[in-house]
């Protein structure tokens, strides 16, 4: 408003001895350099004004001859909305491709054991038998030869935690939930991960929080499964947070549930 | 302005106090508004080339078939390799194994594609948001053309010619789907080196569909 007020005030009498002045001074011939000289003033101002619009600062002068505040005004707003629209573009590119590193730690309440445990998350041997996990559930470390399915695989059981191990190091996103989670609440969990490849989910007994979220070295603990960390968890995660890559497969191990590991050759 | 300011009082006269309107009234909204539009033009214009010209969004159709293509491969790599291990058929087996291989190397593309795209395999779209109408044909949570958990189960634990023939029904289901998928992305999509290799999904997956129902009748018949 202050920028566009005092435009206003001083176009009106502008426009009308412009054209007193052009009328006077086409007979008189010589009477060109003072309108010249205007006219590149009215260049200057209004190309610094618009903010660096290339061909934008040429139409004004030929409207009227001097300097018209209207349409320096009009190009002002032009070159505002077109700088805050790249400005906001920029903001976009650079937030969209920040590391999916800093966007999963940006996550409020997440767990990172990447850099709390370093030693776990770095990769895992295949042993047989029960590992005792210090996370729970488990996000790294030893695992079943064996992976869990998790092709979008929803199991109605708990299933053996040496096998989901393998399959998060796979790069999929395991959701559990406490076993009592209401059934509308296990339902919306559903819908993120039936018919999405590296995706499984599970109720998982004994859990301190409602739903529990975990990828290869990475755990959130929710109370809701509205909570929109969820996805913010996923899309950082999913096969992002594999050490071994896209093409690690959530098919070919176990779709059995029950928490008892099982050996490949008894399958 | 400031500079501007300073220059403007020798032509400018004192009586010109209503002023607010003055520039409403002869240059009119449409103006404004045109000035307004124009400027986004720009902005858009500006804010393409900063965004990185020529890699698709997270939002586009490349973005959103490499990811819902990802997931259907995935299952059809599931199935060959299910057909490959148990089938008792030798060209069940063999045919298995061929789209297994090759769609799992497909699947390796497109992951490679998003990451050059500085993209995630997860986008913030739902899944077949890219497809024009794709959201109303996810059912219960499935692709066209896919299986359901269920379905799957029923074939792992398929055994001898029962097995064979499952498996060729529900690959030619799936291809079908695919292949409907590859058609709206070549629809929507002139990024060269996305349209190249949806077009040769499409020619492989209709030679296998002509491999498939062959052995389909072979084995009915």
């Amino acid at each position: 408003m202050s920028i566009s007020t005092p435009g206003g005030n001083q176009r009106r009498p502008d426009v009308v001895s412009s054209g007193k002045k052009s009328g006077a001074g086409k007979p008189a011939g010589g009477n060109q350099s003072p309108a010249s000289a205007r006219k590149s003033t009215a260049n200057r101002t209004s190309s610094g004004s618009a903010g660096k619009k290339g061909r934008k600062p040429i139409t004004p002068v030929k409207v009227s001859q001097g300097t018209n505040w209207g349409p320096i005004a009009l190009f002002a707003v032009v070159g505002l909305v077109a700088v805050s629209i790249v400005g906001y573009t920029a903001f976009l590119a650079f937030n969209g491709s920040k590391p999916w590193e800093e966007r999963a730690a940006a996550i409020d309440g997440i767990s990172n054991f990447r850099e709390s445990d370093p030693e776990l998350v770095a990769g895992g041997n295949h042993v047989t038998g029960s590992v005792n996990y210090t996370v729970v559930p488990p996000v790294a470390g030893e695992h079943n030869a064996a992976w869990q399915n998790c092709t979008g695989n929803v199991y109605d059981a708990p299933i053996a935690n040496e096998h989901a191990v393998h399959s998060l190091e796979h790069g999929a996103i395991w959701i559990t939930y406490r076993p009592d989670l209401a059934p509308e609440q296990v339902a919306k969990l559903q819908e993120r991960v039936v018919g999405t490849e590296k995706m499984m989910m599970s109720p998982f007994d004994g859990l301190d929080s409602p739903i529990s979220l975990q990828a290869w070295g990475y755990q959130l603990k929710l109370d809701n499964a509205d909570d929109s960390r969820i996805d913010d968890f996923i899309r950082a995660l999913r096969v992002n947070a594999s050490i071994e890559g896209p093409n690690a497969l959530c098919e070919q191990g176990v779709t059995a549930t029950g928490t008892t590991p099982r050996n490949l050759a008894g399958m | 302005m400031s500079s501007s300011s300073v220059t403007e009082p020798t032509t400018t006269g004192e009586p010109a106090q209503t002023g607010p309107t003055g520039a409403q009234r002869r240059y009119g909204l449409g103006a404004v508004a045109l000035a307004i539009v124009v400027g986004m033009l720009l902005g858009v214009a500006a804010g393409a080339l900063i965004a990185r010209p020529g890699t698709p969004g997270d939002d586009s159709p490349e973005a959103g078939f490499a990811r819902d293509m990802s997931t259907h491969h995935q299952q059809a790599v599931a199935m060959g390799l299910i057909a490959f291990q148990q089938g008792s058929d030798a060209d069940v087996r063999s045919i298995g194994v061929d789209i297994a291989a090759s769609q799992q190397g497909e699947y390796g593309m497109m992951q490679g594609w998003l990451r050059s795209w500085e993209l995630d395999p997860t986008g913030e779209q739902p899944r077949m948001a890219w497809m024009p109408d794709g959201e109303s044909m996810v059912d219960g949570g499935l692709m066209p053309g896919m299986a359901s958990t269920e379905e799957m189960e029923r074939l792992r634990t398929a055994q001898g010619k029962e097995l064979d023939i499952l498996f060729l029904e529900m690959m030619i289901k799936h291809h079908i789907g695919g292949i409907h998928m590859v058609d709206a992305l070549l629809d929507q999509s002139d990024h060269e080196l996305v349209t190249e290799a949806a077009q040769r999904m499409k020619n492989t997956q209709q030679k296998d569909l002509t491999n498939l129902r062959t052995a389909l009748e072979r084995l009915q018949g």
